[in-house]
């Protein structure tokens, strides 16, 4: 495997990464739509989706449909942001040539 | 998928990148009701005006279209309360909505200016309806909508160039092309009430 440098350990995780290339690609998404798109289990997701939260990378909000609560999930301009920088870095770690990169 | 916390290499995070951003998709669920809805009302209203001011002596034809009052609630809250079931809301959904949205406003404020009583509008209508219809076609990229917003603007010049009788008749017509067809075709595709674009 090769080495990685300076890339965002809380991105660099196959789920919390898959939840926030969703997150970049639409609007909003509640919980069972990410829950289907990455086929995690709900307990696993909703963990991941805590640390995003808590980190400022994501904000969650709740509501009561009609007869079940709904998660809404949206990606804030800091998780924007981070996903471009986390972006740029496997970019460059891409390039031929390149030294490698690390968490 | 996996154990979150598993190592990925600079490929694997990639795959991953790529991966969940081509699962999402526009997504408009509702279409299919709406464009029937509104199809087969407006069907109804500018041909019961065009028949009653071609055979009868009536002078309120115009009348008929204050059907369209009660289906804007009707198709305001099946929208809303549709859209709170949603379980995602993409870009291309919100251009969506807010472009029919805009359409809505712009006729409001267009039978303010210019009452019903004051002549056939059907020209207007459809230059203003031929917009949102064109523009969820390209989001949706569904070509039955994108032909039907093209008819829409080629039955407004027959409606101003064809006299009276072709101005009559060209709303009809342009429901059957523009919202009644692509409306049954989108609910023959059996996806659920719900089409899907890039």
């Amino acid at each position: 495997m090769t080495p990685f440098r300076e890339l965002d350990p809380l991105l660099h995780s196959q789920l919390r990464l898959a939840i926030i290339s969703i997150l970049i690609s639409v609007d909003s998404a509640d919980f069972s739509y990410l829950r289907e798109k990455t086929e995690a289990t709900a307990g696993n997701l909703s963990v991941q989706i805590g640390k995003l939260k808590d980190a400022g990378y994501i904000s969650v909000s709740k509501s009561f449909g009609e007869s079940y609560p709904q998660t809404m999930c949206r990606i804030t301009d800091l998780g924007r942001q981070k996903f471009a920088e986390y972006v740029a870095a496997l970019g460059d770690y891409l390039k031929p040539g390149s030294e490698g990169l690390k968490v | 998928m996996e154990n979150e916390e598993k190592l990925m290499t600079g490929e694997e995070s990639l795959e991953v990148i790529t991966r969940m951003i081509n699962k999402t998709r526009v997504s408009v669920t509702q279409t299919s009701f709406h464009l029937l809805f509104w199809g087969w009302l407006i069907f109804a209203c500018s041909l019961s005006e065009f028949l009653l001011w071609r055979y009868t002596d009536w002078t309120n034809a115009w009348y008929v279209w204050f059907f369209v009052i009660p289906g804007v609630f009707v198709s305001l809250i099946y929208g809303f309360t549709k859209g709170k079931k949603e379980q995602v809301f993409t870009y291309g959904t919100r251009i969506y909505v807010w472009t029919w949205m805009a359409f809505l406003f712009s006729s409001v404020v267009f039978f303010i200016v210019h009452p019903l009583e004051e002549g056939n509008a059907s020209k207007y209508i459809l230059l203003l309806a031929a917009m949102p219809l064109f523009i969820s076609g390209a989001v949706l990229r569904f070509r039955p909508l994108i032909w039907g917003g093209v008819s829409f603007w080629i039955l407004a010049l027959a409606a101003h160039f064809g006299g009276p009788v072709v101005s009559g008749l060209a709303m009809p017509v342009a429901m059957i092309i523009g919202y009644l067809v692509p409306g049954y075709l989108l609910r023959k595709r059996g996806s659920h009430d719900a089409v899907q674009g890039a």
